[in-house]
């Protein structure tokens, strides 16, 4: 090498090294900065140095140098980059590259370090972000547990209080009386209002998740996720000498595609599987059976243990915190996890004790046929066989043959007890499966179905309605009850084939409003006197009384819902539009569209429409103009209804009112 | 003086080079700070009645980013295998990384450290995890390099497996 070549080779930051065998190097280069702080004492030709002496690294890098060198493999052989320490306590970055320069092996030392700190920094933002991620992953799910906590846990209570109240006030009491229970209504109701706020709040948050989870590729396969679960815990069956079994029906013809998401799927199965394996003696079996059932695909887990602990329910086994007795400082949410994933995918799930011994687990998921994207752009009618005419709505001057599914047995009680008093005839069952068997037995004019109950939920017993009557001219209507009340839970059960949706705490004015709002013109009752004595300022909307059946006594009840709820979508409606929400502003003029219909205002109904579609269409200027003419049309109803009120109040004493229907009779003071 | 050369083996932000600079340096940061490349530190041990120099390979976690080059493992006389208890996925990849260490370099012996035990209301590893690990035969200690609880131990009982 001339003279330059040694001084060019450092100022790139090279050293250059000819191997001399026996472990020896030569140093063909001037010694650069870093290999001076590192090594001071590098010996200048003719004298050698033992390179592997310097660094175990080297030494472990010298092997695959020396291999490279007494191969033919041309090219170069690099490693990877080490850190070395040096005698004052920095760091160097080091890479080592075994080549032949004129067929002399050489070794050639650099440190890359500006490309090093730009690594390290890249690697770090990368890695940081991977952890954060990660994090905020566990932070949603335990915002996803927090939400159904919030549904069912606090709405349940709620739902037969309401009731209760609601049953309370059909009884004959004092005005001192009735003044608590309203004071008792409006609290629980501020309190419903609240949690329907928190819901929202979570709701919003979900959605970006659940939105990233649908891009991320195609819908699971229920027997490969089984398989794969399988596999991962045979060692641990194999441990406690208990046999894992697969078996699945072939009717699906190789096709186990269901909603859902690869990595919870395995989840459920991980997590049922680990459940059956606690509980299984030696020398036992563990069945995984994979069946098609129409439109779903159930997944069972029956295991040979002692079977559920006779004192808890189903829904306690799946309950929040339900923890096992092994519980290794972990949360219980195994079981749980599964039923709120299950449920969110439109799927249903349980246990029970098997007739001999052991347990059997098990989920029921739809079948993926399409994506929910697609699934809400195709015609509802192409997505279930539904029957061939269009949902009727009941009409309302009747009585309504009323099917109600609901699982918790207070609420089932107590709404029945309300619907009947209203002198509606109630069929009243558990589940699904009982819903859609009275439904095959008899008619109904409507069918009130709890989203989510074992056995079968709402959802999956709507399916097997509309499939029962694909070739019948008539179907009840389908009317979902559901406390997960969401805009985006009622999309998404409306286009499960549900006619409606109504919130829970189940209220029977919102049920009357349904079928008032949109039946058709009863015949004419013989005039009220009440109607015809009222002065001109208090005369009420052409038809409304009509529109109720003649009921005073129901329409000064939705008249002062009316005046009470009014003010607050007003004031809420103006709020969102301020901030800008177009959902909410869609949700809110679209309630305000509904309830000024039932008055028959056909103006405030008009801009409510108009509201609507703006805030559908993000049109923030446009709905606030609407929004002061809806104002000033509901601000108009609003006085009319009030002045109709009044007149009532005044008239009241010398008006003979229809005694109530199954109330005693009350004197006034 | 006999020579052990110990490499670090795990997903990243297990815990690693904490490990390593709790046994070592007897200090801990909060500040995650990820490895890059190949950093060894000596430590000289007492082991039944010889002095032994522990050459401890703290390698980069291996992920998306960064794959691992088993040629480091060349001449290892054991290795701790670390996962994250509060990262389930941490898990995975450990088992994953022990296989392919078989294949690789062939059995070596080692001791499955399960790190950040101060963090327990965070863990999630739960007991089938556990029977999955009893399965395997595995030696297995929970350890906290914030605490320094069983950072001693573990690499003590891997030299103990690799003195014999």
């Amino acid at each position: 090498m001339s003279s330059i070549a040694p001084l060019f080779v450092r100022e790139l930051g090279y050293a250059l090294f000819e191997s001399r065998g026996k472990g020896r190097f030569l140093a063909l280069s001037e010694a650069p900065a870093w290999l001076l702080a590192l090594w001071p004492s590098i010996p200048s030709p003719p004298d050698t140095i033992d390179l592997a002496e310097k660094s175990p690294f080297l030494e472990n890098f010298l092997d695959e140098a020396h291999a490279f060198w007494a191969s033919a493999l041309a090219g170069e052989c690099r490693s990877e980059i080490w850190v070395e320490s040096t005698p004052a306590g920095g760091e160097v970055p080091l890479q080592a590259v075994a080549l032949r320069l004129q067929a002399k092996p050489v070794l050639a030392l650099h440190s890359p370090d500006l490309q090093f700190r730009e690594h390290v920094r890249t690697l770090q933002t990368a890695r940081n972000s991977l952890l954060d991620h990660e994090r905020l992953l566990r932070e949603i799910q335990k915002k996803e547990i927090l939400l159904h906590c919030i549904v069912h846990d606090l709405s349940q209570p709620l739902s037969v209080m309401h009731v209760v109240l609601d049953c309370l006030a059909e009884d004959g009491m004092d005005e001192k009386k009735k003044r608590f229970l309203e004071l008792g209504k409006n609290a629980s109701e501020q309190q419903e209002s609240m949690i329907r706020e928190v819901l929202q709040i979570f709701s919003a948050d979900l959605r970006a998740t659940l939105d990233a989870e649908k891009g991320v590729g195609s819908a699971p396969d229920l027997r490969a996720s089984a398989n794969a679960v399988l596999t991962s815990l045979g060692p641990a069956f194999e441990a406690k000498k208990v046999r894992l079994s697969l078996a699945a029906s072939q009717s699906a013809n190789g096709n186990w595609l269901v909603r859902g998401e690869e990595s919870r799927l395995r989840r459920i199965f991980s997590n049922l599987l680990e459940n059956a394996l606690r509980y299984s003696p030696p020398d036992s079996q563990v069945s995984i059976t994979l069946e098609l059932q129409d439109e779903f695909c159930q997944a069972s887990v029956d295991d040979q243990g002692p079977g559920l602990p006779p004192d808890l329910r189903p829904s306690q086994i799946f309950g929040l915190f339900s923890k096992g007795t092994q519980a290794s400082g972990k949360v219980g949410l195994g079981m749980y996890f599964c039923r709120i994933t299950v449920e969110r995918w439109g799927g249903s799930i349980g246990c029970a004790s098997l007739p001999e011994k052991g347990a059997r687990f098990w989920f029921r998921l739809p079948r993926a046929f399409a994506t929910p994207a697609e699934q809400n752009k195709s015609n509802a009618a192409n997505k279930l066989p539904s029957a061939a005419t269009p949902p009727q709505r009941p009409l309302a001057q009747g009585p309504l043959r009323i099917l109600l599914a609901e699982d918790q047995d207070e609420i089932r009680l107590l709404t029945t007890h309300q619907l009947e008093r209203n002198g509606h005839t109630v069929t009243a069952v558990a589940n699904g499966k009982e819903a859609f068997d009275a439904a095959a037995k008899a008619e109904f004019d409507v069918v009130l179905l709890d989203e989510q109950m074992p056995i079968v939920g709402g959802v999956e017993a709507v399916h097997k309605i509309h499939r029962a009557s694909a070739n019948s001219s008539k179907r009840p209507y389908l009317i979902a009850l559901t406390g997960n009340n969401t805009d985006e839970d009622r999309e998404r059960l409306l286009s499960e084939g549900f006619d409606f949706v109504l919130a829970k705490p189940f209220r029977l004015s919102a049920l009357n409003d349904l079928f008032h709002l949109t039946a058709k013109a009863a015949p004419s009752p013989p005039p009220s006197r009440l109607q015809s004595q009222a002065p001109p300022s208090a005369a009420l909307p052409a038809g409304l009384l009509e529109r109720v059946g003649g009921d005073e006594k129901l329409l000064h009840q939705m008249i002062r819902t009316f005046l009470n709820d009014m003010p607050k979508r007003i004031s809420s409606l103006h709020q969102q539009i301020r901030r800008k929400n177009s959902h909410q502003i869609a949700s809110l003029a679209h309630a305000i569209h509904g309830s000024a219909a039932i008055f028959g205002a056909p103006e405030a109904s008009a801009f409510a429409r108009q509201l609507q579609n703006l805030g559908r269409d993000c049109d923030f200027q446009r709905s606030a103009q609407v929004f002061q003419l809806l104002k000033e049309e509901i601000a108009k109803l609003e006085q009319n209804l009030r002045g109709y009120v009044r007149h009532d109040r005044s008239s009241g004493s010398r008006t003979p009112r229809k005694p109530r229907r199954v109330a005693p009779k009350r004197s006034r003071k | 003086m006999i020579q052990k050369k110990i490499c670090m083996l795990g997903s990243f932000a297990v815990g690693k080079t904490s490990l390593v600079r709790r046994y070592v340096e007897s200090i801990y940061s909060d500040k995650y700070q990820t490895t890059v490349g190949v950093k060894i530190v000596k430590k000289v041990v007492q082991s039944r009645d010889s002095e032994v120099t522990l050459v401890l390979w703290d390698i980069y976690g291996e992920d998306d980013f960064q794959k691992m080059r088993w040629s480091s493992f060349n001449g290892a006389s054991g290795f701790l295998l670390v996962a994250d208890g509060t990262r389930r996925a941490t898990f995975d990849k450990a088992l994953e990384l022990e296989q392919k260490s078989r294949e690789q370099v062939g059995l070596l012996p080692f001791v499955f450290v399960i790190n950040k035990n101060d963090r327990v209301d965070e863990w999630e590893f739960d007991s089938s995890m556990d029977d999955q690990i009893a399965a395997k035969g595995w030696t297995t200690l929970r350890s906290s390099a914030k605490t320094g609880e069983n950072v001693e131990q573990a690499f003590s009982l891997l030299l103990g497996k690799i003195m014999g």
